[in-house]
């Protein structure tokens, strides 16, 4: 009896894991897997949006190598994650070590810089293009002191540095928020010993904190650069639909929304882009990954 | 249970290759074109961004219609105005887009491409006298046959224009531009007196301009675009004038027409088309230029002022095809619309009602003057916009327009591209 309770039991072992595993593995199925491949078998046919595509092999991707619209929106991509990528490492590190130490009425600045955080990027967007307008309290004040107006609205690149300026701003109370449990973790001895051996605030940040955090740093790095990839709201909100001045601030993201929606959307051409944009996030996430072993090794 | 490699492998390969499968000729298992049989049944009746303002119109209207037709349910539901477009593209290719819907010939075209419009010179073309002619043609596709939706209200609009600003730069308020040399002059005047802080127009110039000036914007057949014409190209050379002298609102290459909006309600751009129901939203929003608001007709080289149509289409699909087409009339003929018109700035597409006295007689107010002005303007206005202009294209020619103006490209090699670019989403339209 005993015996044959335990080979049931056995029996039964392999399937248990799965059916634990099941609702997960549904949703990431349906959720996950199921888009993934229909958007890499999209991307070659010549799919609409309310018509069914047939075939068409790499067509999709001779066309867009040859689009101007698609190096635009690459290039402003990657420009994306070169402006925005270092301070959202750096930045919130500082806040986070500035808003780190016990002291009365922190919590309210822990929160206030979190507050960007929380609110919704479309309220965030709005309220930086009222700033930011031909005739916005930005400008007001900068004709106030004399410098005169700056078309931060109407400029290619003062459009896409105020995105960017509008992603660090918002970014910078969640990764602060990740380097103060990476702070939290690193031994009061240390900078203890370090301060003994003379080292004064700086050398202990380069030579102690830095060091301590430094997967963490990794991680932000990583997070931030997917993040400043797959780049859309920011720049939609404040460029417009069209991607500001003839399309120059186009983002990849947004170029696949622009193609692939709508009535007449092509759905197989956005789908070649989306496969471009996997693509150059994995590898970006590859990059940083070595790099972190590398520096390790 | 043990799911073997080779069981997992499969899985994997269909998970790929299913969506393959979606790349197939759609089924037909729609409805007819019939409309003929006795009208019953459950259908679902969609609009676009109406509930907030007129829930109990569209109540009545639905009772009314159950009430005619007893044996039927009208399931009314209502879709924001933000991503529309969207909601339906993803209805349609779902298989869930409802039995009647409220479009817009730009968005009729691509449905009745694909077979989800039905045809009511076949179903209802009893019905086709009822209504203008110019309104009737409004849902008829280049290349097809037939007419694809019912049409339901119309809609046009003054040029608004601020008094005082007209003041400031030594202009006459109480005589506005009224031809396109007129406003160009005025324009540069007005940036000029004001060291270029006042812009005159804050949008750069649409497919509906081009065709208010002028411009030949499709061959005949329907086939090609046709607006890098000459004259396409005076007007595109005219706003680059604009551009340079900030008579063109620096913001206009982003501009949409909400942002515009504010601009002139701030006093930053001086004048801004518009319609009656932007009289009430100066009125509150920003009383001192409501006192200073100059009320004048739309510019146009070519006698007809611009018109934008709604429209009732009826889902190929249905399975209830008598009582939907029945219901898209119901919503549309001369009773509803006028009782409709009665409740917001709009205009009745039925033959007559444009005659009624509501849209004849003055009452000494701006709204009615707005109105009546409008009324007598749509008798002859024509939808300037091609009903396969899609979002694309309109992002194509907005997009080289703006390269015109910042004198990255000339206008004439601007529409040209422009031309390349539309003409190429238009063939793979199909």
């Amino acid at each position: 009896m005993a015996l044959s309770t335990v080979s049931r039991v056995r029996r039964q072992l392999p399937t248990s894991p799965w059916l634990f595993a099941a609702p997960g593995l549904l949703i990431t199925g349906v959720f996950i897997l199921y888009p993934f491949g229909s958007t890499l078998a999209n991307a070659f046919t010549d799919r609409r949006t309310l018509i069914p595509g047939h075939f068409v092999g790499f067509a999709n991707f001779r066309e867009l190598w040859h689009d101007d619209m698609f190096w635009t929106g690459l290039r402003n991509s990657t420009l994306y994650i070169v402006g925005v990528v270092p301070a959202l490492v750096v930045l919130p590190l500082l806040l986070a070590l500035l808003v780190q130490k016990n002291i009365p009425g922190i919590t309210f600045f822990r929160s206030a810089f979190y507050t960007p955080v929380v609110a919704s990027i479309v309220v965030v967007g709005l309220i930086w293009v009222w700033l930011l307008d031909e005739r916005g309290l930005v400008n007001s004040l900068l004709e106030t002191i004399g410098v005169g107006r700056i078309g931060f609205l109407s400029d290619q690149w003062l459009l896409l540095f105020s995105a960017m300026a509008v992603t660090v701003w918002k970014g910078l109370g969640y990764y602060m928020i990740i380097y103060l449990a990476a702070l939290a973790n690193v031994p009061r001895e240390l900078h203890e010993a370090a301060s003994v051996d003379g080292a004064g605030a700086i050398r202990r940040f380069f030579t102690v904190t830095v060091p301590a955090v430094r997967s963490t740093m990794v991680l932000v790095g990583a997070l931030s650069s997917v993040a400043a990839f797959k780049v859309f709201s920011e720049v939609y909100l404040m460029a417009g639909p069209s991607g500001g001045p003839a399309g120059e601030d186009t983002t990849l993201v947004m170029l696949v929304q622009r193609t692939g929606t709508g009535l007449t959307g092509r759905v197989g051409y956005a789908s070649a882009l989306s496969v471009v944009v996997f693509v150059v996030t994995v590898a970006l996430m590859l990059l940083v990954l070595r790099a972190d072993r590398r520096e390790d090794a | 249970m043990r799911i073997s490699r080779r069981v997992f492998a499969a899985a994997a390969a269909a998970v790929v290759l299913m969506p393959l499968s979606a790349c197939g000729s759609g089924g037909d298992d729609g409805g007819s074109t019939d409309a003929s049989g006795k009208v019953e049944g459950d259908i679902t009746f969609q609009t676009w961004n109406l509930r907030a303002n007129f829930k109990s119109y569209f109540e009545g209207v639905v009772s009314g219609f159950e009430k005619k037709y007893p044996g039927t349910h009208v399931k009314w539901i209502d879709q924001p105005a933000e991503g529309y477009a969207d909601k339906i593209s993803a209805d349609a290719a779902g298989g869930t887009l409802p039995d009647v819907v409220n479009v817009s010939p730009d968005l009729v075209a691509p449905l009745a491409k694909a077979g989800l419009a039905l045809d009511l010179d076949k179903a209802a073309a009893k019905y086709k006298s009822e209504y203008l002619p110019g309104a009737w043609a409004s849902h008829q596709i280049p290349g097809m046959t037939g007419t694809y939706a019912f049409p339901w209200y119309l809609n046009t609009g003054p040029l608004f224009y601020n008094k005082s600003l007209f003041k400031q730069a030594g202009l006459d308020p109480d005589q506005p531009p009224t031809t396109y040399d007129e406003l160009f002059a005025d324009a540069l005047q007005l940036a000029q007196k004001t060291d270029g802080k006042v812009a005159t127009l804050a949008n750069v110039p649409t497919v509906e301009d081009f065709g208010r000036y002028g411009v030949e914007l499709m061959n005949k057949a329907g086939t090609a675009f046709a607006f890098n014409d000459a004259k396409g190209i005076e007007l595109l050379t005219k706003y680059k004038e604009l551009y340079d002298a900030k008579a063109l609102d620096p913001q206009a290459l982003t501009a949409t027409p909400e942002s515009s909006g504010k601009k002139f309600l701030t006093g930053a751009v001086a004048m801004n088309p518009g319609s009656a129901l932007d009289l009430d939203n100066f009125k509150k929003q920003a009383p001192t230029l409501y006192k200073n608001i100059g009320i004048t007709d739309q510019i146009t080289s070519t006698g007809h002022v611009n018109m934008y149509v709604m429209g009732v289409m009826v889902n190929s699909k249905t399975k209830h095809t008598a009582a939907s087409v029945a219901f898209a009339h119901y919503v549309t003929d001369a009773q509803q619309q006028m009782s409709f018109a009665k409740k917001v700035a709009i205009f009745p597409s039925t033959a007559g009602s444009l005659d009624d006295p509501y849209f004849t007689k003055e009452d000494g107010t701006d709204e009615t003057r707005v109105r009546i002005a409008a009324a007598k303007s749509l008798k002859n206005a024509v939808n300037y916009t091609p009903v396969l202009f899609s979002e694309q294209m309109k992002t194509a020619l907005r997009n080289e327009v703006a390269k015109a103006l910042q004198g990255k490209e000339s206008p004439k090699t601007a529409l040209d591209n422009a031309v390349k670019q539309c003409d190429t989403l238009l063939q793979q339209q199909g």
